[in-house]
């Protein structure tokens, strides 16, 4: 199955502002992300702690759905699914 | 042209936006109430432009002084106001811009028991906060009182909008279940000029009944040069405006 994954903010330094991944059917976030890091340099450092531990400044929303509302990082993601990685900013 | 002009403005102060706003939505405007949360980076441009748009009545609320840190970005104070309270500097300058509307500071703190009275006679709020716990408060009270609050927040060349509309839209929550740690942000000071202007253009929409409100995470990418728009849904079990919400709508 081909997701889609938009960037944003210094994670598009990264991977780029939009790639298309091909997973094997029934993913998850967490495989998807293991996918990113083996492919990028650097995401794996960008996007986690420790392992498994995501940093609190990543938001991942799958179609609009913050992953934090759904199965976290073992949300399934299906075919066209668009999950965007975006950082937040706090700054007034 | 002083301050006998045209009541209508066609002639003067307003006569560039009425075209577009029509005298219904100048006058919509006119009566409206809303509360400014924040004097800072985002404050000052969304202040100074409802305040030149005629906006009836703004309640701007800040606690701090000014540093002259803010200077690179808060455009409503200035080197000659260091020290003072941002309500007092900002005072003189919205009247200053426009003698006509209503300005009601407070240099109040804006927390847990002060929430409801800041936002308990306005027609909306505008986020213009430098951390997420008091936006998620902010947030609450417009759920809890089904008024729109129109998000905003900067990072460096960065920065992202949101009009949040209770029962319409997600909620702040839902777009974010818990803000980033608190930090003392980089930030440019025109990224507070670009995500400020489109707050305050949404808002403006959103009283004259322009437009359609921004339905999208907006998010500004002043490294590239970019605007992209971020697909967001409520959550159903959301903390803040699901069901289950203290105080929540029920649906
Ligand atoms: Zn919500």
């Amino acid at each position: 199955m081909k997701v889609t994954v938009r960037a944003f903010a210094h994670l598009r330094d990264i991977l780029g502002k939009e790639l298309e991944i091909e997973l094997p059917e029934g993913e998850t976030i967490r495989g998807l992300l293991a996918a990113l890091g083996e492919s990028h340099g650097g995401f794996q450092e960008a996007l986690f702690d420790g392992p498994g531990q995501l940093k609190p400044l990543n938001n991942i929303l799958k179609n609009g759905r913050n992953i934090d509302f759904l199965d976290q990082l073992e949300t399934q993601i299906g075919d066209g699914d668009v999950i965007a990685l975006f950082p937040p900013a706090a700054g007034g | 042209m002083g301050e006998k002009e045209n009541r209508n403005g066609l002639n003067g102060r307003y006569s560039r936006q009425i075209p577009i706003l029509g005298v219904e939505g100048q006058e919509k405007i006119r009566q409206a109430r809303v509360l400014i949360a924040g004097a800072g980076g985002l404050g000052s441009v969304i202040a100074l432009y409802l305040a030149a748009a005629g906006i009836g009545f703004i309640r701007l609320v800040d606690h701090d002084r000014v540093d002259s840190s803010n200077l690179n970005r808060q455009i409503l104070h200035w080197s000659g106001d260091i020290n003072q309270p941002k309500t007092a500097s900002a005072e003189k300058k919205l009247l200053a811009l426009n003698p006509q509307i209503s300005l009601e500071i407070d240099s109040g703190t804006i927390d847990e028991s002060s929430v409801s009275v800041f936002a308990g006679d306005v027609d909306l709020i505008v986020d213009a906060m430098d951390n997420f716990p008091t936006r998620y408060l902010l947030n609450r009270a417009a759920v809890a009182r089904r008024i729109p609050f129109f998000h905003g927040a900067v990072r460096g060349f960065y920065g992202q909008a949101a009009t949040i509309l209770p029962g319409r839209t997600a909620c702040l929550r839902c777009i974010f279940p818990e803000g980033p740690p608190a930090e003392t942000s980089p930030i440019v000071g025109a990224t507070c000029g670009v995500i400020g202007s489109i707050q305050a253009t949404e808002v403006i929409k959103y009283l004259s009944g322009k437009g359609t409100p921004l339905g999208k995470l907006l998010f500004w990418d002043g490294l590239h040069g970019e605007m992209d728009g971020i697909d967001i849904s409520r959550n159903p079990s959301c903390i803040d405006c699901g069901p289950f919400a203290v105080g929540g709508e029920g649906t």
